[in-house]
């Protein structure tokens, strides 16, 4: 199986946070509301340091 | 009118209900269940969509993560480092023992998503202590 590496990012993030979301709170819409929130700083903290390191000479 | 307002504000309010806390022999062997089993633990507590949705989440993870050609580590006395990977590793349970049985953590190192593939072993892993540890809290009263 091979899956880019924004695929497997997602997934990741989806599902950690999930785990998150449900570990950390107790009622659904706090769960729901905290989980989105994982998933997209996820997103938002891989993009930034994406770019960050784009002129990196790696 | 204020004599009864007063009436109103002393009177006993009904004392928020605590959760039963169970024994600390049977709050371990659920613990066990839930790490041997990813979310067991919470279906034993009576939570069973909390437990399944912790089931999926962790056991996908685990078969993407061998999907991907990821590698599950043993324990190595001559790699010292390699036994913290090793204790994340163990963490998803028998799970972990049934891929090593059946030859499935080599790695492949070529392979291009080698790296996600065993962040992912190691993540599932760890989350599921994560699950456990939520699980103890729950049977010991300390959460709702």
């Amino acid at each position: 199986m091979i899956l880019s590496h924004f695929t497997a990012l997602v997934i990741f993030a989806l599902i950690v946070s999930t785990v998150f979301a449900l570990i950390t709170k107790n009622e659904p819409r706090e769960q729901f509301r905290y989980g989105v929130f994982v998933f997209l700083s996820f997103l938002a903290v891989a993009f930034v340091v994406g770019w960050i390191m784009y002129p990196l000479p790696l | 009118m204020d004599q009864a307002n007063q009436q109103v504000e002393s009177a006993p309010q009904p004392a928020p209900v605590e959760p039963e806390a169970m024994n600390m022999v049977a709050t371990l062997g659920i613990c066990s269940a839930g790490w041997l089993i990813p979310g067991l633990a919470h279906i034993l507590i009576g939570r069973w969509i909390r437990g399944l949705i912790f089931a999926a989440s962790v056991l996908l993870m685990f078969a993407l993560g061998l999907g991907m050609h990821g590698k599950l580590y043993d324990l190595e006395f001559d790699e010292p480092l390699h036994v913290f990977a090793f204790i994340a590793n163990i963490g998803t349970g028998i799970p972990y023992w049934i891929a090593e049985r059946f030859n499935l953590g080599i790695g492949t190192m070529t392979w291009p998503s080698y790296d996600y593939g065993t962040t992912y072993l190691w993540v599932c892993g760890l989350l599921n202590y994560l699950i456990v540890l939520d699980a103890f809290d729950i049977a010991q009263g300390r959460k709702p």
